[in-house]
């Protein structure tokens, strides 16, 4: 009888599929479900209730076989008969299976290995929820399995050997060109230059500078420190470090703002006057912490003449420039042409050196709640306008037309006809500065070419609300003081600075030092009576409460050099400069008790 | 986080870094501790670039096992002669690890 030996068949020929690293690595889905249940045994109860219907036959048949039982030992019909089965002959099979490799394998786990499995669902692991990353050792195959899928969340941290020499020059590509990289960089850059500024820095932050008492002490800094021990003590400013870099050197400096969100930001504008063609302007965005090289440069198309950080958008710097544009430079962002928006293309714009930018706010009078803000600007061409965005560029509205004073018409220097053609031209005397009421921001002070302050209102457009006459040269700086309502300063090419309070139409004051155009004023941000100037060749710090003569502290220019911006720095006693070779300068003034004390109502 | 300025901007800033009064050397190293960019000569930096690697390694692991979502920044060692500074990357053990000796 042909016997079925299914298993002594022809072995298949089956395809050995090549199993490569990535299959290796493949995550493979494994899913368990339920199948159908399958009965392998089923014997029925024969157990019958007493109550079930076919009961009373199954009852008859068991009585009649329990009978027969019985009546079994001497009954004829039933005779013993013994029966014999069959054994088949038995057979020896082996059977030889692979030998199972058994590798052990360890890991180190830490918490944030874990961590760091759990929520990083997108490094390419699709394993299923479940992670195996931390695997102590593998003893079956089944394991070997699930870390397979498990490796590929450990692979991060799996060192592969691909440092050949061809890769390391694609490396260092792909890190030099790469965002983390340049924060590194940054962050370096800053530390090194932590260091090297350190005193000076903390000197600008108020704190104590720290001796570092392994290093070897720089003969420069101890004969410093021997010479401010000896000098009496009388108020002086010191030196602390200058922001410059090749790229502003020989344009002078024109303008400095502090960013309003972030003290350590400065933006500084350059650009080269006195020459009449236009050479481009600069902008650079210096941080304290890097005083080597600015954040931000920006290249702009002519000489920058004024600037101004807005505070409602701090990222926000408004540009003026010598051909009268302004332009809107988003500084947060590292392109060079990211020019948010510019004037160019209004019809309204001025044409001719836009000398001041202020972003002020103005209350929404209609819900009082946010305070907009606009950009003013005043130009040589006389008119003071107030900016705002419009669809392609910026548009403005003019608040005041800077018409010329009676007196200066009835001035017949030169010949008439020169005179004549240049009434006929314009009517407007060029404004050089301005300035907005601390409390009251529609009331604003312009200075003018001609020698004479305005005050004017937002809301009157055709008049000065008064005239402050005292100046005979061009007004280059008004200022309001921030601490006392009402005062103001103005400094002006007559080598005076006058102080003036609001319904006084004669100076209170009047200061000269020395026989130069006074280039910038500034009021000090923390001591009301103490405000600095700059004359092309010194800076000097005035105290009125100690001296109404003679500056406190006067600090000469490098030789050379003329300084022409002021800038104090809030929240420090430090003042900047700004010169003619493009360098600002860190002072920082100490020794000033008088300077401690500041009440200019008292004063008055 | 500003868009990445081209390399020019970073060779000059490494350049800038470089000419910093005081700084020794830069050393640019990759995930396995194969420096690829250098300042120094060969057998400084292969000997800086295998040992710092360790000491990174075991910085940023104890910074993070006390608090996993923490990593480590900048890690400065101060010696009697100099200081060397490192600056790894935030992707824990990827690509990039700089530092330098200053």
């Amino acid at each position: 009888m042909p016997v079925n030996f299914p298993d002594v068949q022809g072995k298949r020929d089956t395809v050995k599929e090549q199993v490569t690293e990535d299959m290796l690595k493949e995550v493979i889905d494994l899913y368990i479900s339920e199948t159908d249940s399958i009965s392998l045994l089923d014997i029925p109860s024969t157990f019958v209730s007493v109550d079930a219907d076919d009961a009373e036959p199954i009852m008859e048949r068991n009585n009649q076989y329990a009978e027969a039982c019985r009546s079994r030992m001497d009954n004829d019909k039933y005779v013993d008969q013994s029966v014999q089965t069959l054994n088949g002959a038995t057979k020896n099979k082996q059977v030889q299976s692979d030998s199972i490799v058994m590798v052990d394998k360890a890991t180190t786990v830490t918490s944030w290995d874990v961590y760091d499995s759990l929520i990083s669902p997108d490094t390419g692991n699709n394993a299923s929820g479940w992670v195996l990353s931390p695997v102590m050792s593998l003893l079956a195959c089944i394991i070997l399995l699930c870390f397979s899928s498990a490796s590929a969340a450990s692979s991060l941290k799996e060192v592969e050997a691909l440092g050949n020499s061809l890769n390391a020059e694609s490396d260092l590509q792909l890190i030099m060109l790469s965002e983390k990289f340049q924060h590194c960089l940054l962050v370096m850059e800053r530390s090194i230059l932590g260091n090297i500024f350190q005193p000076q820095l903390a000197a600008y932050r108020q704190l104590p500078v720290i001796e570092d008492p392994e290093s070897p002490v720089k003969p420069g800094m101890g004969e410093q420190r021997e010479e401010d021990a000896e000098s009496p003590r009388s108020p002086a400013v010191v030196r602390l470090w200058a922001f410059s870099c090749e790229l502003s050197r020989g344009s002078s400096v024109s303008s400095m703002a502090w960013n309003k969100k972030n003290p350590d930001l400065l933006a500084v504008g350059y650009g080269e006057f006195g020459s009449s063609n236009q050479k481009p302007g600069l902008v650079c965005c210096w941080s304290l912490k890097n005083p080597t090289w600015p954040e931000r440069v920006i290249r702009c198309d002519s000489a920058v003449t004024s600037l101004d950080f807005s505070s409602n958008n701090p990222s926000q710097l408004a540009v003026g420039m010598q051909d009268g544009s302004i332009a809107i430079y988003n500084v947060k962002s590292r392109d060079n042409k990211a020019c948010f928006i510019s004037s160019s293309g209004c019809p309204n714009r001025h044409l001719d050196p836009v000398w001041q930018l202020r972003w002020t706010q103005q209350e929404l009078s209609l819900t009082g709640e946010e305070k907009v803000e606009s950009l003013f600007s005043v130009a040589a061409d006389g008119r003071i306008s107030k900016w705002f965005v419009s669809n392609n560029g910026l548009d403005c509205i003019d608040l005041m037309k800077l018409k010329k004073s009676h007196n200066t018409k009835k001035k017949a220097g030169g010949t008439t006809t020169g005179k004549k053609t240049e009434s006929v031209l314009s009517a407007l005397t060029p404004g050089l500065c301005f300035d907005f009421h601390p409390t009251d921001a529609s009331v604003y002070l312009v200075g003018t070419w001609e020698g004479l302050i305005h005050k004017c209102s937002c809301s009157n457009s055709q008049q000065f609300l008064e005239t402050f006459k005292k100046h005979f040269c061009p007004v280059n700086h008004v200022t309001w003081s921030p601490l006392s309502p009402d005062v103001f300063l103005s400094c002006s090419a007559d080598w005076t600075i006058q102080l003036w309070k609001q319904d006084h139409h004669k100076p209170v004051l009047g200061f000269t030092s020395t026989q130069r155009t006074v280039c910038d004023i500034k009021w000090s941000p923390k001591w009301a009576t103490v405000f600095g100037a700059v004359n092309e060749g010194q800076l000097e710090i005035w105290d009125l409460n100690s001296s109404i003569l003679d500056p406190v502290i006067v600090q000469p220019a490098a030789a050379g050099v003329k300084m022409n911006s002021l800038l104090f720095a809030p929240q420090t006693d430090c003042v900047l400069v700004g010169d003619s070779d493009g360098q600002v300068t860190v002072y920082q003034s100490i020794d000033s008790p008088n300077l401690l004390f500041s009440n200019l109502t008292n004063f008055f | 986080m500003p868009p990445f300025p081209s390399q020019a901007e970073v060779e000059e800033t490494l350049k800038r870094i470089q000419s910093q009064n005081g700084v020794q050397g830069i050393i640019i190293v990759n995930t396995e501790g194969i420096p690829i960019k250098t300042t120094l000569d060969n057998a400084s930096t292969v000997q800086y670039a295998g040992l710092i690697h360790q000491l990174v390694m075991k910085a940023r692991s104890t910074v993070r096992d006390i608090d996993p979502q923490n990593d480590l920044t900048f890690l400065r060692v101060r010696s009697k002669k100099n200081e060397i500074m490192i600056a790894p990357d935030k992707d824990a053990f990827s690509n990039k690890t700089s530092f330098l000796l200053y």
